[in-house]
C-alpha cells in the first residue's frame, strides 16, 4: 500500500474476552485498534477518533449492532466508514438486512482470525486503491483544465533570484497558492497565501483566491496604484462580500519588487513572520505582517513595510505548514525551530537548492500540512 | 470533543478534549459548540489545556464560531493555551481576534 501510516480499526463487541483477543491479534498483524464494549461507548468514542474501519458485533444488550449501523448513518462524518458486522448468526434475512445498510461484508465470529485480518486488509487496501483512484482522475481533470495553484516557472527579476519548494500534504494538492506575477518590466509580485484546510476542499478554493488577487493586482496597476496593502484590503472586500467563501479564510503574503529601486514591499494577511537573513551580520531576523487573515472581517486595515536586501541577503516567505512537525511526542508547531533549523545553512551560504534537499526533503516524512516556502535572494 | 465543564448565569465553561486540533475534528468541534450556543446563548469560556496542537482547519473552525458568536452579540473566550498553541495564535495575529487569558478564573475578571 502507498500509503504506510497504522491503520485505525475501531472494534465494538460486549464480549470483552472476545474484543481482547481480536485486538491483540490486530495489534499484531499491525493495525491499531479502539475497543468499545457496546455501541453507546462506541459513538462517544467516535466524537474524538475517526478509524478507517469499524467491526461491530451484531448481537449486544441496549443497542445491537443494527442500531449503532443506524445511529452512524444519520451522521454524515460516519456514515462512510467502511463497515463489517461481525456475528455468530447465520440467519440470512438479518444479513440481508445488515448489506442493505451499507455495511461492507458480514464475518462470521468463528472465521479463523487470521482469515479476519486477511479480509480486514483487503478491505483497507481496496478503499485507499479508490481513494488514489479518485485522487488520480481529480488531478487529470485540473491538469486537463490547465488550473493550477503552485505556477512552474520562476520568473527572472534584475538583482535578485527567486526561488521556491512546494510539497503538498500527502501528495494531495491542497490550500497553499503560490503565484508570480509580472506585470510590466519594472514591477513583479509574488504571492504566497493557504487557505485554512487540507487536501482537495482547500485546493478548490485557492482558485477562487488566486483569481481575486490577480484581478485586484490587475485593477491597481491600470489606476497606478502600486500600494500591495490596499491590494490585500481590496481583495479581502471582495471575499467577504462572496457568498461561495463564506467562513472560508486564507493568510496571505504579498511582496512588490520594484526592479528600478530593488526595493520590495510587503504586506501580509494573517501569515508567519517572514524571516530576512542579513548576510552582514548574519543574522535572521523577523518581519511580521499587521493584517488579519482574508476573509475574517469585512473593513480589516492592512499596513505595508519597504524591505531593503543588501548583496547576498535572503529573503523567506513561508507556510504553516513548513513549522508544523510530526515529533516522538506528537504534532508540534514551532517557529523558532525552523528558524534555527534554517540560519546555520544560511551562514554556510548554502543555496537554496541545496537547503532545500538538506532542510525541508530531509524532513518530508514528519510532515503534517502542506509546505511552501519562497526564497528571494538578493544577488548584486 | 467538548466536555462542559460550567453552566454559569453569564456563560458557559467548556473545554476542548482531545490533544490534537485537527481537520479530523474541526467540523465537529464545530457543530457541538455551534449547537451549544444556538442553545444556551451565553458568552463561551474555552479551555484548551489539552489541546497541544492545533492545524489550520481547526483555526478556521474557530473563527467560524466565533463569527457565529458575535452574529449572536455573544462573545468566546480562550483560557490555559499551551505555550505552542499560544505562540502560533500570537503569530497569525488571531489575539487580536480572540480575548485570550491564562486561566479560566482570570477570564472571569473581564466577562
Amino acid at each position: 500500500m502507498a500509503n504506510t501510516s497504522v491503520k485505525k480499526i475501531l472494534l465494538v463487541d460486549d464480549n470483552q474476552l472476545f474484543l481482547k483477543m481480536l485486538a491483540r491479534a490486530f495489534q499484531k498483524a499491525g493495525l491499531e485498534c479502539i475497543n468499545a464494549e457496546s455501541g453507546r461507548e462506541a459513538l462517544a468514542l467516535l466524537k474524538t477518533v475517526i478509524p478507517d474501519a469499524i467491526l461491530s458485533d451484531y448481537e449486544m444488550p441496549e443497542m445491537n449492532g443494527m442500531q449503532f449501523r443506524q445511529q452512524l448513518l444519520t451522521d454524515a462524518a460516519l456514515a462512510d466508514i467502511p463497515f463489517i458486522f461481525l456475528t455468530a448468526n447465520t440467519d440470512n434475512e438479518l444479513m440481508l438486512k445488515g448489506l442493505d445498510m451499507q455495511a461492507i461484508d458480514y464475518v462470521f465470529k468463528d472465521t479463523p482470525v487470521k482469515v479476519i485480518i486477511s479480509k480486514l486488509n483487503n478491505l483497507l487496501y481496496t478503499v485507499q486503491k479508490q481513494q488514489e483512484l479518485s485522487k488520480n482522475e481529480l488531478k487529470k481533470a485540473a491538469e486537463a483544465l490547465n488550473v493550477r495553484s503552485i505556477p512552474n516557472k520562476i520568473p527572472a527579476v534584475k538583482g535578485f533570484e527567486i526561488d521556491f519548494w512546494h510539497q503538498p500534504y500527502q501528495d494531495i494538492p491542497g490550500g497553499d497558492f503560490i503565484d508570480f506575477i509580472q506585470v510590466d518590466e519594472r514591477y513583479t509580485f509574488i504571492v504566497l497565501g493557504d487557505i485554512m484546510g487540507k487536501k482537495w476542499m482547500a485546493w478548490f478554493f485557492t482558485f477562487s483566491f488566486l483569481s481575486y488577487v490577480r484581478a485586484a493586482i490587475r485593477f491597481c496597476i491600470f489606476d497606478h496604484n502600486y500600494s500591495v496593502a490596499e491590494i490585500l484590503q481590496k481583495v479581502n472586500e471582495v471575499i467577504c462580500l462572496d457568498d461561495v467563501l463564506k467562513d472560508i479564510l486564507s493568510s496571505l503574503s504579498l511582496l512588490m519588487i520594484d526592479n528600478q529601486t530593488q526595493q520590495i514591499t510587503y504586506s501580509g494577511a494573517g501569515d508567519l513572520p517572514l524571516l530576512h537573513y542579513e548576510a552582514k551580520t548574519k543574522q535572521l531576523k523577523q518581519i511580521s505582517g499587521d493584517g488579519l487573515l482574508l476573509g475574517l472581517f469585512a473593513g480589516s486595515n492592512y499596513g505595508e513595510q519597504q524591505i531593503s536586501l543588501s548583496k547576498g541577503d535572503q529573503l523567506f516567505i513561508f507556510t504553516d505548514g513548513m513549522i508544523d512537525f510530526s515529533g516522538n511526542t506528537g504534532k508540534k508547531s514551532d517557529y523558532n525551530n525552523f528558524a534555527n533549523n534554517l540560519a546555520p545553512l544560511l551562514n554556510a551560504e548554502m543555496p537554496f537548492e541545496n537547503i532545500k534537499k538538506s532542510l525541508f526533503e530531509a524532513a518530508a516524512a514528519t510532515q503534517v500540512d502542506d509546505c511552501s516556502i519562497i526564497s528571494i535572494y538578493k544577488t548584486s | 470533543m467538548i466536555k462542559i465543564i460550567k453552566d454559569e448565569p453569564g456563560h458557559l465553561l467548556i473545554a476542548v478534549d482531545v490533544s490534537e486540533a485537527n481537520l479530523e475534528n474541526s467540523e465537529l468541534f464545530k457543530s457541538q459548540v455551534t449547537q451549544l450556543f444556538d442553545r444556551h446563548k451565553k458568552n463561551m469560556v474555552i479551555d484548551f489545556n489539552k489541546v497541544e496542537y492545533i492545524d489550520s482547519s481547526f483555526l478556521g473552525a474557530m473563527v467560524s464560531i466565533l463569527k457565529h458568536a458575535m452574529g449572536m452579540k455573544l462573545d468566546i473566550a480562550l483560557v490555559s493555551l499551551q505555550k505552542d498553541v499560544y505562540d502560533l495564535l500570537l503569530l497569525i495575529r488571531l489575539d487580536k481576534v480572540f480575548k485570550i487569558y491564562g486561566s479560566y478564573n482570570e477570564a472571569l475578571l473581564h466577562l
